[in-house]
């Protein structure tokens, strides 16, 4: 279980007293996204964010992606200021985010070619992630050729191709039907548990996050600021919907985790 | 070339598309007018040629070598001046679409010289730098520069930026962001400012060469106006048209099937563009 793991842990994001401010030139309009905000994230957990729309969870993981800096407080990485994007802080969004001129194997193998890894290794490397993605019969193919949920998982070995440190994803799974969303989840729980990783997962789902999750943060609405940590202890070998949905341990968490977002709404 | 081997063809012509089959018969048609006006209207040929006058004058050009030499000069002229105002249109475009200082600093000018049309410039170019290629290269790129410019700025500002977000995230340098996103995404509009460039060059390639050159399809039409040889007149025009129909099944159409209609962003559409 990993969150036995995360007590003597070293965090491997630190963020610090970070306010997030969205300015808009055009309209010379600011708004403050994220607020104060401290959060660790420890190595190899999986630390899902949950909060309702409007609570700047999209924009913590831009921080921490670098495509923003923030206003005040700081954002490290390994103890070094995150500045700008990187192959280290690998992202999967909710748009998929697949060039729709590439193939899957294209696609997968691009982290490793902006690298310069020869083309014969890289492909070898891609085809494995296609595999454990199990998407081997479909690795020729385009991405409008494929469904909502093969597109996701092509995005998840794209990014898992490339050995970042962390594994961000913005809310991945929203874009596709109930059924799929279920599969994908445990998925996703069978891949990081075969290749550990640090994971921060957004979501505004709290079913979602409480079967996911090591660790549940939960923001406030605009400007976002943490509400509380919920812990989930939940072994990793019952992390299955078709009979978590059961665990009292879950009901009570989700309903606690519920709580909390709401609570704030009200 | 009359209504006989019009009506001779049909039978025959079974295995090709019905499309292909009306595209033949409206062009036989149109030979057929041609000559019932000849019989009607009834003037010399050099006033009024008909279709046997042009095909002798064909022959005539083939033969002597003027017709190669003349189409191989302008295709020539034509492909270096189309490159030239493809790849500074790619280049401009890019540099206005990503950089506001750009942007700002070229957006007034560049509008400006669009509207002022290529024919203006030809006497001008050719007072100061004389007849020949120099000043047909400068009128023609500058013909396709600007549509070329302005779709890949549409190409690059409709780009998703989650696309751009995506390849920084995997490790990207900005040479790569462009070479791996910018410039693919921009394809499909490029090749549309290609394609209305390139119809756009081909008018101007033939007023260029009637105004500033010795050779080519427009010089031909130029002279053969002047010496009454209007068989030769009608020669160069169907030479234009066959060019451009050779062009388009050739060059344009295979590029833009190897690229946009391959990665699904535009479906492949039965009719011309």
């Amino acid at each position: 279980m990993n969150t036995a793991a995360l007590t003597g842990g070293t965090p491997k994001i630190s963020i610090r007293d970070m306010t997030l401010v969205h300015v808009n030139e055009e309209r010379r309009q600011s708004n403050v996204a994220v607020e104060n905000l401290t959060l660790d994230i420890m190595e190899n957990e999986f630390l899902c964010v949950v909060g309702p729309s409007g609570c700047g969870k999209s924009t913590l993981l831009s921080a921490i992606a670098g495509f923003m800096q923030p206003q005040t407080g700081t954002v490290t990485m390994n103890g070094e200021r995150i500045t700008k994007p990187g192959a280290d802080r690998g992202v999967v969004f909710q748009e998929y985010a697949l060039l729709p001129w590439k193939t899957v194997l294209d696609n997968v193998a691009l982290g490793l070619k902006f690298r310069g890894v020869p083309r014969a290794d890289r492909e070898a490397k891609a085809m494995e992630y296609i595999a454990m993605a199990r998407l081997t019969e479909a690795a020729k193919k385009y991405p409008h050729e494929l469904s909502g949920g093969m597109r996701q998982r092509a995005a998840v070995a794209r990014t898992l191709a490339n050995t970042p440190e962390i594994m961000m994803m913005d809310e991945p799974f929203a874009a596709v039907d109930a059924q799929t969303r279920l599969s994908l989840q445990e998925e996703l729980l069978r891949v990081w548990n075969d290749n550990p990783i640090t994971v921060l997962f957004i979501t505004h789902s709290v079913e979602e996050a409480v079967f996911l999750a090591d660790r549940v943060a939960v923001l406030t609405p605009g400007p976002g600021k943490l509400r509380e940590i919920v812990e989930i202890d939940i072994p990793r070998n019952a992390r299955h919907w078709d009979t978590i949905t059961s665990d009292p341990e879950f009901i009570a968490l989700r309903d606690r985790v519920m709580a909390l977002v709401r609570d704030q709404n009200g | 070339m009359t209504d006989s081997v019009a009506i001779h063809l049909r039978p025959r012509t079974l295995w090709i598309s019905r499309a292909q089959r009306r595209g033949t018969a409206g062009i036989l048609a149109v030979l057929l007018l041609w000559q019932i006006s000849v019989w009607i209207i009834d003037l010399p040929p050099y006033f009024y040629p008909a279709p046997r006058d042009v095909l002798a004058a064909f022959g005539e050009l083939i033969r002597n070598g003027i017709l190669i030499e003349y189409l191989a000069d302008s295709s020539w002229r034509y492909a270096v001046s189309v490159g030239t105002g493809l790849s500074l249109g790619i280049i401009f475009g890019l540099l206005i679409g990503l950089s506001g200082f750009w942007s700002r600093l070229l957006g007034s000018i560049i509008r400006f010289f669009y509207a002022i049309v290529e024919v203006a410039w030809i006497p001008l170019l050719v007072i100061w730098i004389g007849y020949g290629f120099p000043t047909i290269l400068i009128a023609i790129s500058y013909v396709v520069f600007f549509p070329v410019l302005y779709n890949t700025l549409t190409g690059v500002q409709t780009i998703q930026p989650v696309l751009i977000n995506a390849v920084r995230t995997l490790g990207a340098s900005r040479f790569q962001v462009l070479t791996s996103v910018i410039l693919p995404a921009a394809l499909p509009n490029i090749m549309t400012g290609l394609r209305v460039g390139a119809g756009f060059a081909f008018r101007g390639l033939i007023f260029a060469e009637m105004i500033a050159a010795g050779s080519g399809l427009g010089f031909l039409i130029f002279d053969g106006a002047s010496t009454r040889q209007t068989d030769r007149v009608v020669v160069g025009m169907i030479m234009m048209g066959l060019l451009w129909l050779l062009m388009d099944r050739l060059l344009l159409r295979p590029i833009e099937r190897a690229t946009i209609e391959r990665w699904g962003l535009v479906r492949a559409q039965g009719g011309e563009s």
